[in-house]
């Protein structure tokens, strides 16, 4: 589903590459944990997957695009088909809950009709769907990010990104979205998240993939965070 | 396309950019009005030229010996200056005026005024009043009667309404460097806006982008901003363009100058004009907001 051969990304602001040789493969459905201290290459990693930026060397697929080669006018059928969460949540604070996540069906030109389904079934899928009509700044950060991952799902992505989903919330409610990605790993999306956070990636044991300085140091399938990080 | 979403997104951005929005709306309101005057201007100079244009005549002064000795022009320098005019491919027609036709016209264009008094019918001269197939050709004319014994003086009343027209043709000028400045002024200030109304809406652009919106959903809220706000300003402009010909201008017009002297605008020529006016103001709200985003506003 993503895979990345011999991927190297450097900026012309920095001497050392944010990516070096890269090489990745991640299967269809699968959970997959990037992690690696700041400054290691995960968000440079992501950004390559939606065409944020493009690699200086090597390729990069996601399903059957070849990400850094597809022309400009296609990327947003990519993103159609890849979801993102981030730490900040991202919400539109002028729309309600509903209207967060109609907004991401509606702006790829989505029907009046499918709106209306869709919308409220991912919200039930989210444990929302009470607070369908809630503004964002009444709902807590574990609520928030919810409606973003509600957001980013809703269109059934074949790819969800999460770049530090847990960052801005405590462990409880990190716990209660992890359990929100797994429902929606078991959907068939494959998930790639990167993270910080230690116990999350220590409980899951889920395959790990560990950049420092920008290699690939560590690929595990059922992997733990790692000692004395 | 969802139509209603893209209309939702268009009236926020308008409500939020309140202050800015009025601004442009005025500014594009004001350029456009001067241009739509500066063209009225136009068409009055060509109304006014046509309407004189017929009635102008070259007027071929006799020397006063022809003019005392020759009543009817049958004597031959007259009549050969007169048959040579009619035989020229340059001219329509031709007319004689005698000494006291002359002093008859003379007297009514100077009635009650001490002028009228001193002239004679002998110290007027005679004329040949000339009227041309194409009014512009009066140097031709000047040429085919170069040194012709019996002609005193040629004079082309368009030299005198020239006066007139250029009267006229500064105010027009004028009026179009205004109007100049102010489409410039107007451009600048929907560049302006979009930006600005770009940057009030990068999370929204953000998330559209994230989620795979095409670059046409994202920018065109922000061109039919401009559209709008360029479609409202030129609606101003006609309706004050129409408001200023029926408060000021027919009654400037015929104070002035007097009725028939200079025709008077029609509310047609003013809806004739706004089609022109419309498109400008469309077009240019349009296409600034469009290299704007292109230069300064990555979507």
């Amino acid at each position: 589903m993503i895979r990345l051969e011999k991927v190297s990304k450097s900026y012309r602001t920095s001497t050392r590459p944010a990516l070096d040789q890269v090489t990745v493969d991640v299967g269809k459905g699968e959970f997959v944990f990037l992690i690696g201290p700041s400054g290691s290459g995960k968000s440079t990693f992501l950004r390559l997957l939606l065409r944020e930026d493009v690699p200086t060397k090597g390729d990069v697929f996601v399903a059957d695009w070849n990400v850094a080669k597809l022309p400009r006018r296609k990327v947003p059928r990519l993103r159609q088909r890849v979801g993102c969460v981030f730490q900040d949540f991202r919400l539109l604070q002028n729309k309600s809950v509903a209207e967060n996540v109609a907004f991401a069906l509606e702006v790829i030109g989505k029907r009046a009709s499918t709106v209306q389904k869709v919308v409220p079934e991912v919200l039930e899928l989210v444990g929302l769907a009470g607070k369908a009509n809630r503004m964002p700044n009444e709902l807590s950060g574990g609520e928030q990010q919810r409606v973003a991952v509600a957001r980013a799902f809703v269109n059934r992505p074949l790819v969800l990104l999460a770049d530090e989903p847990t960052g801005n919330l405590d462990p409880d409610t990190s716990q209660d979205i992890m359990l929100l990605l797994e429902r929606i790993n078991r959907t068939g999306t494959t998930v790639l998240m990167a993270t910080h956070d230690h116990s999350i990636v220590d409980s899951m044991r889920r395959r790990v993939v560990e950049l420092d300085l920008g290699r690939v140091v560590r690929d595990e399938t059922r992997g733990v965070y790692g000692v004395g990080r | 396309m969802r139509f209603n979403f893209v209309f939702r997104e268009v009236v926020t951005g308008l409500r939020r950019n309140v202050t800015m929005t009025v601004a442009m709306i005025l500014t594009t309101a004001i350029s456009l009005g001067l241009l739509g005057t500066g063209l009225l201007a136009v068409h009055t100079i060509d109304q006014t030229e046509s309407l004189y244009g017929d009635r102008l005549e070259v007027v071929v002064s006799l020397t006063l010996d022809v003019s005392s000795r020759d009543q009817d022009c049958s004597q031959s320098i007259c009549a050969g200056l007169q048959s040579q005019l009619k035989s020229s491919p340059l001219v329509q027609s031709v007319n004689f005026e005698n000494q006291q036709q002359a002093y008859a016209r003379f007297e009514r264009l100077f009635q009650g005024q001490t002028l009228a008094g001193l002239a004679r019918p002998q110290g007027l001269p005679a004329s040949l009043r000339v009227k041309l197939v194409d009014p512009n050709q009066t140097d031709a004319l000047r040429a085919l009667l170069q040194g012709k014994v019996g002609v005193s003086r040629i004079t082309d009343q368009r030299d005198v309404v020239e006066r007139l027209f250029s009267f006229l043709r500064t105010i027009r000028d004028v009026v179009f460097t205004l109007a100049l400045i102010e489409v410039l002024a107007a451009a600048l200030l929907i560049s302006n806006m979009v930006q600005l109304s770009a940057y009030n809406r990068r999370t929204e652009v953000g998330v559209m982008r994230l989620v795979g919106a095409t670059r046409w959903y994202t920018q065109l809220p922000f061109l039919l901003e401009a559209a709008v706000t360029g479609i409202v300003g030129t609606a101003l402009a006609v309706g004050s363009l129409l408001m200023g010909k029926a408060l000021f201008l027919d009654s400037a017009i015929s104070n002035g100058f007097g009725d028939g002297v200079i025709p008077v605008i029609q509310y047609s020529d003013i809806l004739s004009v706004s089609p022109w006016l419309f498109l400008l103001g469309i077009g240019i709200a349009s296409i600034t907001g469009y290299v704007t985003l292109r230069l300064y506003v990555r979507l």
